[in-house]
C-alpha cells in the first residue's frame, strides 16, 4: 500500500474521518438507548449517559465536516459540494454517496432540533428523533459500500462489531420495559438512598442519625 | 378548614386614582363605595353567602352581550393572577379570544399550596362570586364549555353543586359548569397539570410548548384562571374600573385574599389592598424572618420585612414576591434552616417524577439541607446545595426545581448566622419543634396524582 503523499493525503483524510465518524454515530446510537431505558455507564455517575451523548453527537458532526469537506476537495474524483447534502446528485458514486448526503441531512435534523429543544414541542422534537435509526443505517450502508476500505481486514470486523451493537441495543430496547418506579415514587427513592429511613414519612430527627450527637446546647 | 376573620382596614395606600376611559363599564355606588374593603368577602363574619345574599348585595352578573367586550374593562383595572404569577388577566383573555377552535375555561381552585387557604376559604364563603367570574370570563371568549377544579372535599363540592343548580334554575348561568377533582398534591394546581387532569391523565405538568392557552384541556385552547382572579372579575364587571383601583398602588392596583400565619401560631385569611405595610398584616415583634409567597417563594429578614410594603415592588428588591398572598412570620425560637429542610424534603417528595434533573437533585438538596440542620454539619453540604441549585434551575417542564432553589437559596442567605452556629455545634431549637404546615401524606404511587 502506498504511503500518503501529497496528492493523496486529502483522500486519506476523508477515509479516516468517515471510519471515525461512523465509529461515532454507532456509540451515539449506543447511548441514545441507554438514555432512553435509563441505564447508566457502569461506575459512573447518571448525568454521563446523556450528556456523552449529546456530547459524542456534537463530536461526529465536526468529524463529518471534515470528511465531507475532503472527499469535495480531494481532486481525484469530482464530488459537487452540493452533493453533500442532496442526495444522489454526486457523479461519483451517486447511489453510496447518497445515502451518505442522506444520513448527514438525518443528523443535522436532530442536531437542530435538539439544540432548539426549548422552542419546539415535546412531541415534535421526539417523532423526529426516531429518524436517527434510519440516520444510522444509511451511515452504515454508506461507508460499506463507498469504498473497499470496510469490506475487509480489520475494519470489516470494526463494522461487523458495530452492526450486532446497535442489533443488541435495539432488541433490548423492544424487549425490556424501563426501570419501573412509577413516576410518582421516584423522587422518594432517591431520597431513600440519600438517608434510609424504615418510613419515608416520617419526619426528621437528630436522633435518626446514626452516631451522630446531638448539639451541644442541649444536655 | 380554617378560613379567618377579614380586618376591615382604614383609607387605602394613598396614590393617585387612574381614571378610566368613559363608557367602558357601568360606575355604581351604593353598598360597594370604592376604597372600602372587604369586597370578596362578606363584611360581617365568615359566613357562607348564598344566591340571594349574593344578589342582593352586588346584583346579577353584568352579561356584556357579547364576546370580547369585558377585556377592555380588565385592561384599564390592570387586574393580574392571583394564582401567583401575576399574569395581566386582559391578556390571557385575549390570546384565548383569539383561538381558532371554541376554548374552554377552568377556575383554578386545587390550592396546592400547604401554607395557602385562601382559595379553598372564597369556595367555600362567596363561591357565587366565583361562577359570576367564570360566567363572565366564558362570555368574554366565547366559550360554552366551563369547569371548576377543586379538591376532594365532599361537603365542598357537594355545596358548589348545589350552588350551580340553584343559578341554573334561576337562569343566572349561561353556560353549565362541571367540577373535577384535583388531587392533594402540590403540584396540582399547575396550569399543564390541571389541563392533563382534566383530560383525563394524571395531574402532572407537561412540558411547554404548546402553552395551555393554545392546546390545553382535551387539545383546546384553554383558559385557566385562579378562582380569586374570577372573583375580582366579577366585581370588575359590575362595578369598573376606576372602583377596583381604589385600593391598591397605581403599579399594583387591587385588593387580593393573604393567607397570614402569626408567630403564635394563628392562621388567618384576610382581604386587603396591595400596598399594605407588612408590619400592618404581621406582628413582627419575636420573629426573624418572614416568608413571603409560599413555599416556591423566599425567606426576608424581619428587619426588612418592617420596612416593606405588600407589593412586587418592595418584595422583588429582596429576592421575594407577592405570589398568592401566603406570609408567614417565623418566631425567634425556631430553627430557619430546620424549617426549611422539612419543606424542601416536603417539595422533593412533591416532584412528579418526570425529570431528571428534578426527582434527582430536589432530594439531594433536601437530604443536603437536613445535613446542614443538624449539629457540626459537613462543610461540603452547603456549597453542594448550591452546585445542585444551579443544576436544576430551568430543567424541568414545570418551574417546581426553580421555586424550590429560590427558596432553599433565600434560605442559606437570611438563616445564614443560624448555620455558623451549627457548625459551632448549637442550635437555637435542638428539639426542631415544626412550625411551617405541612400535609401529612406524601405522593408514592401513581394513583396518588389521579
Amino acid at each position: 500500500m502506498n504511503g500518503i503523499t501529497q496528492s493523496t493525503a486529502l483522500w486519506y483524510a476523508s477515509r479516516a474521518t468517515g471510519v471515525v465518524s461512523l465509529l461515532l454515530l454507532t456509540g451515539v446510537v449506543l447511548l441514545g438507548v441507554l438514555v432512553n431505558r435509563q441505564g447508566r455507564l457502569p461506575g459512573l455517575p447518571r448525568f454521563v449517559v446523556t450528556g456523552l451523548h449529546r456530547n459524542l453527537s456534537l463530536l461526529g458532526v465536526v468529524f463529518v465536516a471534515i470528511h465531507v469537506i475532503t472527499a469535495v476537495l480531494d481532486p481525484y474524483v469530482t464530488i459537487q459540494i452540493t452533493a453533500i447534502v442532496v442526495p444522489f446528485t454526486s457523479s461519483y458514486k451517486p447511489l453510496w454517496l447518497g445515502l451518505g448526503a442522506i444520513s448527514l441531512d438525518l443528523v443535522l435534523a436532530l442536531i437542530l432540533t435538539s439544540l432548539a429543544r426549548a422552542r419546539i414541542s415535546r412531541r415534535f422534537w421526539r417523532s423526529l428523533h426516531w429518524l436517527s435509526y434510519a440516520a444510522w443505517v444509511s451511515a452504515l450502508v454508506h461507508s460499506l459500500f463507498s469504498s473497499t476500505d470496510l469490506q475487509g481486514g480489520l475494519l470489516l470486523y470494526l463494522t461487523i462489531a458495530c452492526t450486532l451493537a446497535v442489533l443488541a441495543a435495539v432488541i433490548w430496547r423492544v424487549t425490556h420495559a424501563r426501570r419501573e418506579i412509577p413516576r410518582a415514587g421516584r423522587a422518594a427513592a432517591t431520597l431513600d438512598m440519600m438517608s434510609p429511613r424504615d418510613d419515608p414519612r416520617a419526619p426528621a430527627s437528630p436522633r435518626d442519625r446514626a452516631g451522630r450527637r446531638a448539639p451541644e446546647n442541649v444536655r | 378548614m380554617t378560613y379567618g376573620t377579614t380586618v376591615p382596614y382604614p383609607a387605602p395606600h394613598p396614590g393617585p386614582q387612574d381614571s378610566h376611559p368613559a363608557g367602558t363599564a357601568p360606575a355604581r355606588t351604593g353598598s360597594e363605595a370604592a376604597g372600602d374593603l372587604p369586597r370578596l368577602l362578606p363584611v360581617h363574619g365568615a359566613v357562607p353567602v348564598d344566591l340571594r345574599s349574593h344578589l342582593s348585595r352586588y346584583g346579577a352578573p353584568p352579561y356584556f352581550g357579547a364576546p370580547g367586550k369585558l377585556i377592555p374593562v380588565l385592561k384599564a383595572a390592570g387586574l393580574t393572577g392571583r394564582g401567583g404569577a401575576a399574569f395581566p388577566v386582559h391578556r390571557k383573555l385575549e390570546a384565548v379570544a383569539e383561538a381558532r377552535t371554541r376554548p374552554i375555561v377552568i377556575g383554578n381552585g386545587a390550592e396546592g399550596e400547604p401554607a395557602s387557604d385562601k382559595d379553598k376559604s372564597l369556595l367555600w364563603i362567596s363561591p357565587h362570586l366565583i361562577l359570576d367570574g367564570l360566567q363572565l370570563a366564558a362570555e368574554a371568549v366565547g366559550s360554552q364549555a366551563v369547569a371548576l377544579y377543586v379538591h376532594r372535599n365532599a361537603r365542598l363540592q357537594e355545596r358548589l353543586r348545589a350552588a350551580i343548580a340553584e343559578r341554573a334554575a334561576a337562569g343566572v348561568d349561561v353556560a353549565a359548569v362541571e367540577i373535577f377533582d384535583a388531587p392533594p398534591r402540590f403540584l396540582a394546581g399547575e396550569e399543564s397539570a390541571l389541563a392533563s387532569r382534566i383530560s383525563g391523565d394524571p395531574a402532572m405538568p407537561r412540558f411547554k410548548p404548546p402553552r395551555v392557552f393554545e392546546r390545553g384541556v382535551v387539545g383546546r385552547p384553554t383558559l385557566v384562571h385562579n378562582v380569586e382572579t374570577l372573583a375580582h372579575i366579577a366585581l370588575i364587571a359590575r362595578y369598573g374600573p376606576a372602583w377596583f383601583r381604589a385600593v391598591g398602588t397605581p403599579g399594583e392596583p387591587g385588593s387580593m385574599l393573604c393567607t397570614l400565619h402569626q408567630a403564635d401560631g394563628r392562621r388567618d385569611v384576610v382581604e386587603t389592598g396591595l400596598g399594605t405595610p407588612l408590619r400592618d398584616l404581621l406582628r413582627l415583634d419575636g420573629t426573624q424572618a418572614v416568608l413571603s409567597g409560599g413555599y416556591h417563594g423566599a425567606w426576608v429578614p424581619t428587619a426588612d420585612a418592617a420596612r416593606m410594603t405588600l407589593s412586587n415592588a418592595d418584595l422583588r428588591a429582596a429576592g421575594a414576591f407577592v405570589g398568592a398572598g401566603v406570609l408567614v412570620a417565623l418566631p425567634a425560637r425556631c430553627c430557619g434552616i430546620a424549617e426549611t429542610a422539612r419543606v424542601a424534603r416536603y417539595l422533593a417528595l412533591e416532584s412528579a417524577g418526570q425529570c431528571g434533573p428534578c426527582f434527582n437533585g430536589l432530594p439531594r438538596i433536601a437530604a443536603a439541607l437536613d445535613e446542614v440542620a443538624s449539629p457540626r454539619p459537613d462543610p461540603r453540604a452547603v456549597t453542594d446545595i448550591i452546585r445542585w441549585a444551579g443544576l436544576v434551575e430551568g430543567r424541568g417542564a414545570c418551574h417546581h426545581p426553580d421555586g424550590t432553589t429560590r427558596f432553599v437559596r433565600s434560605a442559606l442567605h437570611v438563616f445564614r448566622d443560624e448555620i455558623r452556629n451549627h457548625s459551632a455545634g448549637r442550635c437555637v431549637d435542638p428539639a426542631r419543634q415544626p412550625f411551617l404546615p405541612l400535609p401529612a401524606d406524601a405522593a408514592l404511587d401513581a394513583s396518588d396524582w389521579s
